[in-house]
């Protein structure tokens, strides 16, 4: 028993604490949190602006929203993140965690304007005429009255996305950028060592979950005050 | 005043509307009723465009509102509607539901607008509710509060869609008694109901409806005592 333990112990300073490797976990829990939070941000922008296109009586902004829900979801993210990063933005000189924060945006802003679409089509019609026959224009009833009973019902889905969105960005190694997961491959590949790295990276993905639906569960009960269930 | 011309309106194949003329003038109390699928909560929502009429005008005070190029929003804030289902907003207090459309019209200050919402929600009885939300108060109540919603734009027309018909019997009075209140406030009403002692009571004239038509109108008490088509003589027999 005392062996084993003392078997762990030094695998796991090997792993973590020789050489300052948690600097590099840091690092890439650093680059990972900042993706993920830039890329959830433009993908709520873009899935927004995809759903108005989804739910106008215009022909031409009901095909952007398809033939771009299409492409994303027909694709793998890694291959999009890939096409990004070596073709679109290959001449531009910016900083690889913006251009990845860009091509997540991107692919999340499809499956957020699923989740949008379907919540703002979850509102009673009746409240956009309640708005609108008080003299409230098209514009004011959407922003002032189905958007904000919308977000609510489309929280969890939120969440949902952007936890799943985290999880996606595990594979920023492909564009050489130092996540929490490329971190832990780095530290695999210097020590030989499979076990502690890999648990590693696992416990630190499973912890930040773990905080962020927490803080989650906390904002959806602050916006459900005005139900008495 | 409200003038309806050749008024038709069709979803699809079905003929809603089949042509109606009709006048209502300031201050009148005209009382709407007919069965079920006759057309007339499709003629009222036509007098505030949440139907678009498919041939036919609707004019008021003058304009034509179902003519291209008209600020429909700016003729809506003129004409309250009230909803079978109160259609309040849940997400907000009753006193943000009566404000929110005054403030972001820009009809009145924050302040103007709050005092409005108080001053309306003590007439209709519920000053001590400005602060709840629409779930946590009774149908009667939700909708009174809707109908000080809709007086808060200070319209010069009020329309009612079948507001009691979805509410509990013990909780229809208190919602017909406003309304009375307000029609001898002289406000310019048009109300869809199945309440005839309240067509009795207060209408000034009642239109009955039915087959997408005005089969039939006249001064209540003419109306009731005495109905001169067959199918008005039908449709009473089975509601009163």
């Amino acid at each position: 028993m005392a062996e084993w333990w003392e078997g762990i112990t030094k695998t796991f300073y090997k792993c973590f604490i020789r050489d300052n490797r948690y600097k590099l976990l840091l690092t890439g829990l650093e680059n990972t949190i900042r993706i993920s939070l830039a890329a959830a941000i433009l993908g709520i922008i873009i899935g927004f602006l995809l759903a108005v296109c989804s739910l106008s009586k215009n022909k031409f902004l009901n095909g952007i929203h398809r033939v771009y829900t299409d492409i994303i979801r027909g694709t793998p993210s890694v291959t999009q993140l890939m096409i990004i990063y070596f073709v679109v933005f290959a001449t531009v000189n910016w900083p690889k965690w913006l251009i990845a924060s860009i091509a997540f945006g991107i692919n999340s802003g499809a499956y957020v304007s699923e989740i949008v679409r379907g919540g703002i089509l979850s509102v009673d019609v009746g409240q956009t005429e309640a708005g609108r026959s008080l003299g409230l224009n098209a514009r004011q009833t959407m922003f002032e009255i189905v958007v904000p009973q919308a977000l609510k019902n489309i929280f969890p889905s939120l969440g949902n996305e952007f936890i799943t969105l985290i999880k996606e960005t595990a594979i920023v190694g492909y564009i050489g950028l130092v996540d929490i997961q490329k971190a832990g491959d780095f530290i695999k590949s210097a020590t030989y060592e499979a076990f502690m790295p890999l648990i590693g990276t696992a416990i630190i993905y499973f912890v930040l979950i773990k905080l962020l639906t927490f803080g989650l569960n906390k904002a959806e009960a602050s916006l459900r005050k005005s139900d008495i269930r | 005043m409200i003038e309806v011309k050749g008024l038709q309106k069709h979803f699809g194949g079905l003929h809603v509307l089949n042509g109606i003329d009709e006048v209502i003038h300031d201050g009148e109390v005209v009382v709407v009723i007919g069965p079920s699928g006759s057309g007339k909560s499709t003629f009222l929502r036509c007098l505030t465009l949440l139907e678009e009429p498919t041939e036919g005008q609707v004019i008021i005070d003058g304009q034509q509102i179902n003519a291209p190029g008209v600020d429909i929003n700016k003729v809506r804030q003129n004409i309250g509607m009230v909803f079978q289902h109160f259609n309040l907003f849940p997400h907000l207090t009753v006193r943000k539901n009566i404000t929110l459309a005054p403030v972001k019209l820009k009809k009145m200050t924050p302040e103007q607008a709050d005092a409005k919402a108080m001053e309306l929600l003590t007439k209709v009885g519920l000053a001590d509710k400005a602060d709840v939300y629409p779930a946590q108060i009774s149908g009667g109540q939700k909708q009174r509060v809707a109908i000080a919603r809709a007086l808060a734009m200070e319209p010069k027309y009020m329309l009612f869609d079948e507001p009691t018909s979805a509410l509990d019997p013990e909780m229809v009075g208190e919602v017909l008694d406003v309304m009375k209140r307000l029609a001898l406030s002289g406000m310019t009403m048009v109300v869809v109901t199945h309440e005839m002692g309240f067509a009795r009571e207060v209408g000034d004239r009642i239109l009955f409806i039915d087959e997408g038509v005005v089969m039939e109108q006249n001064d209540p008490k003419a109306f009731f005592a005495n109905p001169q088509n067959e199918r008005t003589r039908s449709f009473l027999s089975k509601v009163l």
